[in-house]
C-alpha cells in the first residue's frame, strides 16, 4: 500500500483557558487517522467535540507548542514547522472553506481580490494572471466579474459561499478541508452546496476533509467517517457502514438524535451533555452518558481497535448483542392427539444495547411464542438463545438466575399477570422478593423508583391499592414497573398496549422509548400494530406461521418492503387517507 | 407590600461582605477595582477635609513662599496660605462640581432618552436631532464662552456642565428604551397583568441601572477635567481654590519653574486632578466592561 | 453622507445661533455691562465703546439683531476686539495658523504612533511589551495636558535647557534663510507639540489596539492565515485595513479633543495661536473675541467631523450602500 497523502498520528492539542493560565483544555486528544488522495473523510461529533479545533491544527493554525503528535504530508512531518514553514503548505496543499462563508471575507476587500490574492503569493501570479485566474474560478461556480467585483456585504449568502469554495480551490491543493459546509441554512441551499461540493469533488479528485454534525452531508460526500466525542475518536470506518450499522455506543447516540427523511421514528437526543473540556472523565470519555457502562470505563481509557470491518474504541467492542437467536423452533401438540403445530421455525434474530427491535405479524404467526422464547417461559426445542454473548442453555443455577433477571417481559394483558388479591406494592416488589434481593427497606425504595419512573404516584395510598381499583394503563403501568425493578437490560414486551385506548398507548409507548433512552436497554416489541411500531422500532423483524420472512432497518421495510406479506400487512394498517379518497359526500 | 418585604429580608441577608466584595471586583476587573479604591480615597479625604486640613487653607498661616517644613509640609503659596490645606480642601471642590454635573446630566440624559425613547415619532425625532447637535459642538469653546459671560460660581459651573453633558446619556437610554420595548420579557409581563410600577422596577431599571452607573462616572470624569481646565484658565469660581486654580496661581508667579518652588506648589495638585480623572475613567472600563460582556477585551 | 452634510448645516447655524443668543440671553446682562459707566467692566475708551454698540445694536429689536449678526458673521465680520481694538477677524486670521500647525502636527504624530503602536501590541497582546504600552496610554492620556506640559516645559525647558521655554519663534529674530526660519519654528513647536502628541497617543493607541484585537478573531483572518499569507500582509492589508475605519471614524472626537488640549498648551507655552488669544480675551473680558474663537473652532471641529465621516465612507465599502 502506499502511504497515504495525509497521516495524522497521536495529535493533540492542549490550549490554556484565558481566564485561568493554568487550567489546560485538551480539545484534541490522540487522534490519529490516515487520508489517502481523492479520498474523503468526514470528521463528525456535537459541537464543542474540538471538530474545528483539529481543523486549524492540519494548518498549523494554533499558538507554537498547543500541538503535539504528527500530522504528515506525503510523508513529510508538519508540526515541527513555524509559522514560516507552514505558509508554504497553507492554501497550497491544504486549503480551508470556513463554517460561515459570511465572515469569511475581508469585509473591506472586493472577493475578486481575495480570491487572486493567494494565488499571487504562491502561484507567482501577476495581478491581471491572478485575477483572470480568478475569474475562471468563479466562472466555474457560475460566477463572474460582477462578483468578483463585489464587497462581501453586496453579495448574497449563497454567492460568498460559491465564491470562498472558488477561493479555496484557487491553488489547486491537495485536500480541501470543508468546515461544516451546511449549519445554518435552509434545505434547499444545503442541498446546493452538497451537489456543489460533490460536483468539485469528482471534477478536481481532491481529498475532502469533511467536518461535520450533519449526517445528511456525511452519507452523501464522504467515503469514511470519523466520529469525534470530546477530542478522542471513538469510531472509524466505512461511511456507509456506520451510519447503517453504528457500533460505539455515541454514534449510535447521534444517529438517533438525527432527524432525516427515511425513518418516521421519533428523534431522540444522547442523555447527559458533553463533559467539561477542562475536567475530561478518567477512563472510557463516553461513560457518563453511556448506558452500556461497565466498571473498568470508569478506570481505563479504551483505545481506538478493529472491530471487524472498523476502529471502535470501546471496551465492549462498542454496542454489545444483547439477544441472539440463533435458529430457534418450537412446536406444539394439539390435543395430545399428536397433531403438532410448528409455532416458531427457524428463527433467528439480535437485539443490540439500546434498540428497539420490533416482531410484527398477526395472530397466531408465532410471534408470542417468540417472545416467551426469549423471556425464558419456554425452552426452545433446537437452536440457541444467547444473552450477552452467553449461550443461555450452557448456564444453570446462579448464572442463570441473573439472566432471567436481565431478561423481563411485559405481557399482553396486565391483569392476566397480577394476582387481583396483591397492594400495588406488593405486586411490583414480587420480583425482588423471590430473587431475595435487598433488605425489605430497600425493596421498597426500589419500588417507589420504578413507580417514579413510569410515571406513577408513589406515594402510600397508591401503594396499597389493588389492582381492580386501577385503570388499564395504570395497570399497565404497574407491570412495567414491576419489570424495571429487577433493572433489566432487555424487555420483551409482547403487544404491551394492545388493551389501551390510543391516548394511552401513545403515552405508554413514549415512556418505554424514555425508560430505554435513561437506562440503556434492549426492547423486543412484539406487535400487530404496524402503525405503532414504526414509530418506536430501528429494525423489524416479520413473522408469518412461524417463520421470519422479512427483517430489516425499519425505514427500509416500511417504505421498501421486499416480502408480500409485508406489503399486505402495511396495506391494512390504518392511515387518514381522506385526500386520495373522494368517498361519498364529494362524489355526490 | 407583602412581597417587597421578604424580597428585601432576603436582599439584606444575601450578600456575605467578602463574598460579595469578591463578586464587585471579578465584575469589574481589574482597572475597575483601582479606580473604585482611589475614588474611595479621595472621597474619604473630600467629606473629612475640615479635620485633615491642617490649617484654615483661607488663613495666612506663615510667611509667604515657604519651603515645606515641619508646620507646613507643603510650604505656603505667594500669600502665606499653607498648600497641604489648600490641596485637602480642593477635593472637595472638584468632587462637588463633578457630583453635581454628573447628577445633573443623568437626570437630563434619563428624561430626555426616555422620553424619546417611550414617545417615539416626531419628539423622538426632534429630540434626537437635538442630541446629534449638541453632540457635534465643540465642548470647551463653548464652555469657555458661556462661563466667560455668566461668570462662574461651583453651583453655575456644576449647571453649566449638566446641560452640555446629557446628550451623550440621552441617546445610551433612548437605545436601552427602544431594546427593551422590543424584547419579548416586557411584552411577556404586561400579558401576565405586570402593572408599569412593577414593569419599572422589575425589568427597566435593572437593565438602566448600569447604564446609569456608568453615565455618572464618565460625566463626573468630563467635569474634573473641565472644571481644572476652566479653573487654569482663569475663569473657575475665584471663591473656590480648587486643584486648577492652585496651579494657576501658582504660574502667575513670575519665575516658579525656574525654582524648585514648582515641586511643592505645582507638582502636587497637577498630581491630584491626574488622579481623580484616572480613577474615574479606570472606574469607567471596568463598569464598560460589566455592562456588555461583548466589549470585554481579550 | 448627505444625512451627514444636513446635520453639519444644522450644527453650524446652531453654533452660529448660540453665539449670538448666549450673550443676550445669559444672566447678568455682560453685554450691557460693558456700555454701563456704573460697572466694573465698562468700557472707556470711546471709539471702541461705539464699534460695541454698532456690533451688538442692543437697542435694536432682537430679529433686526439677529438678521445683522447672521450677515456680519457670514460676510466676515465678527465685531472688534475690546482689548485691542483691531477686527476680531483680523486677530482669528493671525492666531489661527500657529493652531493649525500645533493641531495639525500633534494630530499627524500621535495617529501614526497610534496606529503603528497600537496594532503592534495587539499582535503582541498579553505581552509585557503591551501591558506597559497599556498602562502609559491610560495614565497618558488622563493627565490633563496643561499638567503634562508642564512636565515637559521643566524637563527640557528649565531643567535641560534644550528647547525654548515660550512663544512661536525668537522674539525679533531674523532668519538669513528658510532653513534657519524653519529650525528656529521648529524648536519653538517641538514641546507643545509633543505635549498634544501625548495627550493624544493614548487613547488613539488604545483604539488601534483594540480594534486590531477585534480584528484578530475575526473569521476571515483565519481564512488570511490559512492562505498562507506573509505576516506582512496579514498585518498591513487584513488587520489594519479593517481596524482604521474605527480610527478614522474616531478622528473627528480626536480633532475637537486636540482643538482643545491645543487652547491650554498654547497658554502654557505661550504660543501665539488661539488658546493664547482667548487666554488674554477672558482676562479682559473681551468678549467679541471669545465668541469669534468659539465660531472658528466650531467650524473646525464640524469640518473634522464631516471629513471624517468621509474618509470612513471611503474606507469601509459597507457605508457606501445606497
Ligand atoms: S461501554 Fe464503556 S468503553 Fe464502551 S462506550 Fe460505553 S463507557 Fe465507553
Amino acid at each position: 500500500m502506499t502511504a497515504p497523502l495525509l497521516a495524522v498520528e497521536n495529535l493533540r492539542v492542549t490550549f490554556a483557558l484565558p481566564d485561568d493560565p493554568h487550567t489546560a483544555i485538551r480539545a484534541v486528544d490522540g487522534v490519529s487517522f490516515d487520508l489517502a488522495a481523492g479520498q474523503s473523510l468526514a470528521i463528525v461529533g456535537e459541537t464543542g467535540s474540538g471538530k474545528t479545533t483539529l481543523a486549524r491544527a492540519l494548518l498549523g493554525l494554533h499558538p507554537a507548542g498547543a500541538v503535539a503528535g504528527n500530522i504528515r504530508l506525503d510523508g513529510r512531518e508538519l508540526t515541527a514547522l513555524d509559522e514560516q514553514g507552514w505558509r508554504p503548505i497553507r492554501w497550497r496543499r491544504i486549503a480551508l472553506a470556513v463554517q460561515n462563508a459570511g465572515t469569511a471575507f475581508d469585509p473591506v476587500q472586493r472577493a475578486g481580490d481575495q480570491i487572486a490574492e493567494p494565488l499571487r503569493e504562491h502561484l507567482g501570479l501577476s495581478g491581471s494572471d491572478a485575477w483572470a485566474r480568478a475569474l475562471d474560478l468563479a466562472g466555474e461556480m457560475g460566477l463572474g466579474e460582477r462578483h468578483l467585483r463585489s464587497y462581501p456585504h453586496q453579495l448574497s449568502g449563497g454567492e460568498k459561499q460559491r465564491l470562498m469554495l472558488a477561493m479555496a480551490l484557487s491553488c489547486a491543493p491537495d485536500i480541501l478541508i470543508v468546515d461544516e459546509p451546511t449549519s445554518g441554512q435552509d434545505m434547499l441551499t444545503r442541498a446546493k452546496m452538497l451537489a456543489l461540493l460533490d460536483r468539485v469533488r469528482q471534477d478536481t479528485g481532491i481529498s475532502l476533509l469533511l467536518i461535520s454534525h450533519d449526517l445528511a452531508a456525511v452519507a452523501r460526500l464522504a467515503d469514511r467517517v470519523a466520529v469525534l466525542y470530546a477530542g478522542k475518536l471513538a469510531e472509524v470506518g466505512p461511511a456507509r457502514d456506520v451510519l447503517q450499522r453504528p457500533r460505539h455506543p455515541y454514534t449510535w447516540g447521534l444517529l438517533n438524535a438525527y432527524p432525516n427523511m427515511s425513518t418516521a421514528r421519533d428523534l431522540r437526543g444522547v442523555r447527559g451533555g458533553l463533559p467539561d473540556p477542562a475536567h475530561p472523565p478518567a477512563g472510557c470519555r463516553f461513560h457518563p452518558r453511556c448506558t452500556q457502562a461497565v466498571d473498568e470505563c470508569r478506570r481505563v481509557d479504551p483505545p481506538l481497535q478493529p472491530v471487524r470491518d472498523r476502529l471502535v474504541a470501546c471496551h465492549l467492542g462498542g454496542l454489545q448483542t444483547l439477544l441472539r437467536v440463533d435458529r430457534i423452533a418450537k412446536t406444539f401438540s394439539l390435543n395430545g392427539n399428536g397433531f403438532r403445530v410448528e409455532a416458531v421455525r427457524d428463527a433467528s434474530l439480535d437485539v443490540l444495547e439500546g434498540e428497539v427491535v420490533a416482531v410484527i405479524g398477526e395472530t397466531g404467526s408465532g410471534k408470542t411464542t417468540l417472545g416467551r422464547l426469549v423471556a425464558g417461559m419456554l425452552d426452545p426445542e433446537s437452536g440457541a438463545i444467547a444473552f450477552r454473548e452467553q449461550d443461555v442453555s450452557d448456564l444453570s443455577g446462579a448464572a442463570l438466575k441473573s439472566v432471567r433477571r436481565q431478561v423481563q417481559l411485559i405481557p399482553q394483558d396486565p391483569f392476566d399477570t397480577v394476582s387481583p388479591r396483591l397492594t400495588v406494592a406488593e405486586i411490583v416488589r414480587e420480583p425482588l422478593d423471590v430473587q431475595r434481593i435487598g433488605a425489605p427497606a430497600d425493596r421498597v425504595a426500589a419500588v417507589r423508583e420504578a413507580l417514579a419512573a413510569v410515571g406513577l404516584p408513589d406515594g402510600d395510598s397508591f401503594l396499597t391499592r389493588r389492582p381492580h381499583e386501577l385503570s388499564g394503563g395504570q395497570l399497565q403501568r404497574v407491570v412495567i414497573a414491576r419489570a424495571l425493578v429487577l433493572e433489566p437490560k432487555l424487555i420483551v414486551a409482547d403487544e404491551p398496549v394492545s388493551m389501551l385506548d390510543a391516548s394511552e398507548q401513545a403515552k405508554l409507548i413514549n415512556l418505554l422509548k424514555d425508560i430505554q433512552n435513561e437506562r440503556g436497554m434492549g426492547l423486543l416489541l412484539i406487535s400487530h400494530d404496524v402503525a405503532l411500531v414504526r414509530k418506536v422500532a430501528d429494525r423489524i423483524v416479520v413473522m408469518r406461521d412461524g417463520a421470519i420472512v422479512e427483517s430489516g432497518p425499519a425505514s427500509r421495510v416500511v417504505t421498501r418492503p421486499q416480502h408480500a406479506y409485508t406489503r399486505a400487512l402495511l396495506g391494512a394498517a390504518p392511515s387518514f387517507d381522506w385526500f386520495e379518497d373522494p368517498g361519498p359526500a364529494s362524489g355526490a | 407590600m407583602q412581597i417587597t418585604l421578604p424580597q428585601a429580608a432576603r436582599a439584606v441577608r444575601r450578600p456575605h461582605a467578602p463574598a460579595a466584595i469578591r463578586r464587585l471586583a471579578a465584575s469589574l476587573g481589574g482597572e475597575g477595582v483601582i479606580g473604585l479604591a482611589l475614588l474611595g480615597a479621595f472621597a474619604i479625604v473630600g467629606i473629612a477635609a475640615p479635620l485633615l486640613a491642617p490649617y484654615d487653607p483661607a488663613d495666612f498661616s506663615g510667611a509667604p513662599l515657604e519651603r515645606p517644613s515641619a508646620g507646613h509640609r507643603l510650604g505656603t503659596n505667594d500669600v502665606g496660605q499653607d498648600i497641604l490645606s489648600e490641596l485637602i480642601v480642593g477635593a472637595r471642590i472638584s468632587l462637588a462640581v463633578a457630583i453635581g454635573a454628573a447628577g445633573g446630566a443623568v437626570l437630563l440624559g434619563l428624561l430626555v432618552g426616555g422620553v424619546a425613547g417611550y414617545a417615539g415619532g416626531w419628539l423622538d425625532t426632534a429630540l434626537m436631532r437635538l442630541v446629534d447637535v449638541m453632540m457635534a459642538l465643540p465642548q470647551l469653546p463653548l464652555l469657555i464662552l458661556v462661563t466667560a459671560l455668566l461668570g462662574a460660581g461651583l453651583g453655575q459651573m456644576a449647571l453649566v456642565f449638566a446641560a452640555l453633558f446629557w446628550p451623550g446619556m440621552a441617546r445610551v437610554i433612548r437605545a436601552q428604551v427602544l431594546s427593551l420595548r422590543r424584547r419579548g420579557y416586557v411584552a411577556q409581563a404586561r400579558s401576565f397583568g405586570a402593572g408599569p410600577v412593577y414593569i419599572l422596577r422589575r425589568h427597566i431599571l435593572p437593565a438602566i441601572g448600569p447604564l446609569i452607573v456608568f453615565g455618572l462616572v464618565t460625566a463626573a470624569g468630563r467635569a474634573v477635567v473641565f472644571e481644572a481646565g476652566l479653573a487654569f484658565l482663569g475663569l473657575g469660581d475665584p471663591t473656590a481654590k480648587s486643584w486648577g486654580l492652585m496651579m494657576r496661581y501658582a504660574l502667575n508667579l513670575p519665575g516658579l519653574l525656574l525654582t524648585d518652588r514648582w515641586l511643592w506648589w505645582l507638582l502636587p495638585p497637577g498630581l491630584c486632578i491626574t488622579l481623580l480623572i484616572l480613577a474615574l475613567n479606570l472606574l469607567g472600563i471596568g463598569l464598560e466592561n460589566h455592562l456588555d460582556p461583548r466589549l470585554k477585551r481579550p | 453622507m448627505k444625512s451627514r452634510f444636513a446635520l453639519t448645516l444644522l450644527s453650524l447655524w446652531a453654533v452660529l445661533t448660540l453665539n449670538f443668543l448666549l450673550p443676550r440671553w445669559l444672566p447678568g446682562d455682560p453685554l450691557a455691562a460693558l456700555l454701563d459707566p456704573d460697572s466694573s467692566s465698562y468700557v472707556y475708551n470711546a471709539e471702541v465703546r461705539g464699534a460695541l454698540e454698532a456690533y451688538y445694536g442692543l437697542d435694536r429689536p432682537l430679529g433686526e439683531q439677529y438678521a445683522g449678526y447672521l450677515t456680519g458673521a457670514l460676510s466676515g465680520d465678527l465685531g472688534r476686539s475690546i482689548r485691542l481694538n483691531q477686527p476680531v477677524t483680523d486677530l482669528l486670521r493671525e492666531h489661527l495658523p500657529w493652531t493649525l500647525l500645533l493641531t495639525l502636527s500633534a494630530l499627524i504624530a500621535a495617529s501614526l504612533l497610534g496606529v503603528i503602536a497600537g496594532s503592534e501590541a495587539a499582535w503582541r497582546r498579553r505581552s509585557p511589551v503591551d501591558r506597559a504600552l497599556v498602562v502609559v496610554s491610560v495614565v497618558a492620556s488622563n493627565a490633563p495636558v496643561f499638567f503634562t506640559g508642564m512636565i515637559l516645559l521643566i524637563l527640557f525647558g528649565v531643567e535641560l535647557r534644550w528647547l525654548p521655554l515660550a512663544g512661536g519663534r525668537t522674539p525679533f529674530a531674523r532668519y538669513d534663510n528658510t532653513l534657519a526660519q524653519v529650525r528656529d519654528y521648529g524648536a519653538h513647536l517641538l514641546l507643545p507639540a509633543l505635549t498634544l502628541t501625548l495627550a493624544l497617543v493614548g487613547s488613539k493607541f488604545l483604539l488601534v489596539r483594540n480594534s486590531v484585537i477585534g480584528v484578530l478573531g475575526e473569521d476571515f483572518m483565519l481564512v488570511a492565515r490559512a492562505k498562507g499569507l506573509p505576516p506582512r500582509r496579514l498585518k498591513r492589508n487584513h488587520a489594519l485595513r479593517n481596524a482604521i475605519v474605527p480610527f478614522v471614524h474616531h478622528l473627528a472626537a480626536h480633532a475637537a479633543f486636540a482643538i482643545t488640549g491645543a487652547l491650554f498648551i498654547e497658554t502654557l507655552f505661550q504660543y501665539p495661536g488661539m488658546g493664547r488669544l482667548i487666554f488674554e480675551s477672558v482676562v479682559a473680558r473681551d468678549y467679541p473675541v471669545i465668541q469669534g474663537v468659539f465660531l472658528v473652532v466650531s467650524v473646525l471641529v464640524l469640518g473634522a467631523n464631516l471629513l471624517a465621516d468621509w474618509l470612513t465612507a471611503r474606507l469601509d465599502p459597507r457605508t457606501q450602500e445606497n
